[in-house]
């Protein structure tokens, strides 16, 4: 027993260290954005600094941090919500049927998960241009909805498929609808699965950013856009692109860490 | 068609319609399928055709007023021929291999250690996912900062001590795509650790107890128990993973552009900077679409490969 004790504090000094090591990028973004313009050009670099939030009231002055913030919410969460809408009932649909091209039509979402993007933006971008949304959140967000729809499908598929039919065949002997079985029997059954597909669908498109750089304009352009179209400009420093880059990452950061259960859920069973 | 679970209900007499429940069941199913598959089609499969029907075409919306002229393979030829085209090819190879590759034996190392179950460990994975919940453009950014020569943390010292040259290691043609992999393995390893831990721990306990009183050692157990039996989950995060590197675009887009001298530049960042910037719509849809040939083709390989695994464990 002893020999297992010291074992396991091998590995836990191990991982920590580890974890040390691989955290520190993470640590350096957070106290750059705290830095006065000074230290952080410091040559030979040093960790010491005096915080300041001088960064911060920069970027106030800089950009339009709640456009940009609002920019971002409505295309992730337009993007989560219509994939949720068409996702979950599509996924509980192929789970159901005993259809034979069910499992098909799942194999088919899961291909279009993996069409990498160029191929579908250039037509994309000329469509939306001929249509007239080109630089609006509807044409970023009608996009990302057809991987993110993608994703929650399967995923969903493989949640409604690890359920028992069991309860809503009971449901439906008692008289219970067809559409009652499946929204008030089954789909309470798989809350966990909804929210580990939205967790996910919020940080596809919230870190997204090769589709709103060519599909959105210089006012609906979210954070991830903002970011890298700041980093050219003369009066950006890393300290206040690491200010800005803190309301980019710190949300999802947080989510991540908060809804951890879901989000490994996610993780592993989204891909399975 | 009968059913075996529902068979009872088929005879309730159906409300309304005059369809038998089976009948109505199916419809139901179809109804909730089909917003999802009409929408899919209509915004991911017609653009892909497009993508298809535009690569036969000169079509350059910055040249003679956008018209179209059909132009066979022509397209393709030109990619053929092109060298920055071939060495986006050789590059997203290159990157994608050595990129799974690292997060695959790091990935498995890491799993390993969080093995254990506990408090503890679950701690540890939270903190250790935060790499992949950030921003791709962030995570580029904050390498490049890192790894700026006059004063980032990691590139001052490199180029200091004369370990990257005085222009570091991202300006340089020999060490730029090692980096930038470096930085994609940094983001990434952490979900391959993840994937593999969850496969670890739905491996049967009883076995993994039998093969330690037979008194096997951990190196044998592991080779002998641990890595057959977790094979398809290897091959999942394997699969995962090749698909989602090669179509690497945003941390290279931010740390080099793609350079020096196209150096790192991908499919994906070749297809973009020609269909987008240079508006060279038929030549970028040929880029798109060879970019899809190469993912279905190693989809194809994997799948081979996981059947003939399959197989193999089944005779065993």
């Amino acid at each position: 027993m002893k020999a297992r004790t010291r074992q396991i504090a091998i590995e836990r000094t191990a991982l920590i260290v580890i974890l040390a090591i691989y955290l520190m990028p993470v640590l350096w973004l957070v106290t750059t954005a705290y830095k006065p313009p000074r230290e952080i050009f410091s040559s030979p670099p040093s960790f010491a600094f005096t915080p300041t939030m001088f960064n911060f009231q920069r970027i106030f002055e800089l950009f339009d941090v709640w456009a940009l913030l609002k920019s971002s919410l409505i295309i992730s969460l337009g993007t989560t919500v219509l994939s949720l809408l068409l996702g979950v009932p599509a996924g509980y649909a192929l789970a159901r049927s005993k259809s034979r091209y069910a499992i098909l039509v799942a194999y088919f979402f899961l291909a279009i998960r993996t069409v990498p993007i160029i191929a579908t933006l250039i037509p994309f971008y000329l469509m939306m241009r001929d249509i007239g949304l080109l630089g609006t959140w509807w044409a970023v967000v009608m996009i990302n909805t057809t991987l993110n729809c993608a994703f929650v499908t399967w995923m969903m598929f493989s949640y409604f498929r690890a359920l028992p039919r069991d309860m809503e065949e009971a449901a439906l002997t008692d008289g219970c609808t067809l559409w009652g079985s499946f929204y008030r029997v089954a789909l309470p059954m798989v809350v966990p699965g909804i929210i580990a597909s939205a967790l996910f669908c919020i940080m596809f498109s919230w870190n997204d950013f090769l589709t709103p750089m060519f599909l959105t304009g210089p006012d609906t352009k979210p954070l991830s856009v903002a970011l890298l179209a700041a980093f050219g400009t003369k009066d950006i420093t890393w300290g206040t692109l690491g200010a800005l880059a803190h309301f980019s990452t710190v949300p999802i950061v947080l989510m991540a860490l908060f809804l951890n259960r879901y989000f490994v859920q996610g993780l592993t069973r989204g891909v399975q | 068609m009968t059913t075996t679970s529902v068979g009872s209900i088929d005879l309730a007499p159906s409300r309304a319609s005059g369809l038998r429940f089976s009948d109505r069941r199916k419809l139901f199913l179809v109804a909730l399928a089909l917003p999802a598959i009409l929408y899919v089609v209509l915004v991911a499969v017609w653009p892909l055709a497009q993508g298809i029907w535009y690569s036969f075409f000169d079509y350059n919306l910055l040249r003679g007023g956008g018209r179209r002229t059909f132009v066979g393979l022509d397209n393709y030829i030109a990619l053929w021929a092109d060298a920055t085209a071939r060495r986006a090819v050789i590059n997203t190879f290159l990157f994608t291999f050595g990129a799974v590759t690292l997060e695959f034996v790091i990935g498995l190392g890491l799993a390993l250690l969080l093995w254990r179950d506990g408090r503890f460990n679950r701690i540890c994975l939270a903190f250790l996912l935060i790499p992949v919940t950030i921003t791709p453009i962030v995570v580029g950014l904050i390498f490049r900062a890192l790894l700026a020569v006059d004063y980032g943390f990691f590139g001052y010292y490199l180029a200091e001590w004369g370990i990257s040259g005085p222009r570091g290691f991202l300006a340089n043609t020999t060490t730029a795509l090692p980096v930038v992999i470096l930085i994609d393995v940094w983001e990434w390893t952490p979900l391959v650790a993840l994937i593999l831990l969850a496969g670890l721990k739905s491996l049967p306990t009883d076995i993994l107890e039998a093969a330690a009183a037979d008194g096997a050692t951990a190196l044998q157990r592991f080779r002998m128990v641990v890595l057959p039996l977790l094979l398809p989950t290897v091959f999942l995060a394997l699969v995962l993973r090749v698909m989602d590197a090669f179509r690497v675009f945003d941390i290279i887009f931010v740390t080099t552009g793609g350079g020096p001298a196209d150096a790192t530049t991908s499919l994906m960042l070749y297809g973009v900077k020609q269909g987008l910037e240079f508006f060279n719509i038929g030549f970028a849809s040929a880029i798109g679409n060879l970019t899809i040939l190469c993912i279905a083709l190693m989809c194809a390989v994997f799948t081979l490969l996981i059947r003939r695994a399959d197989v193999r464990a089944n005779e065993r």
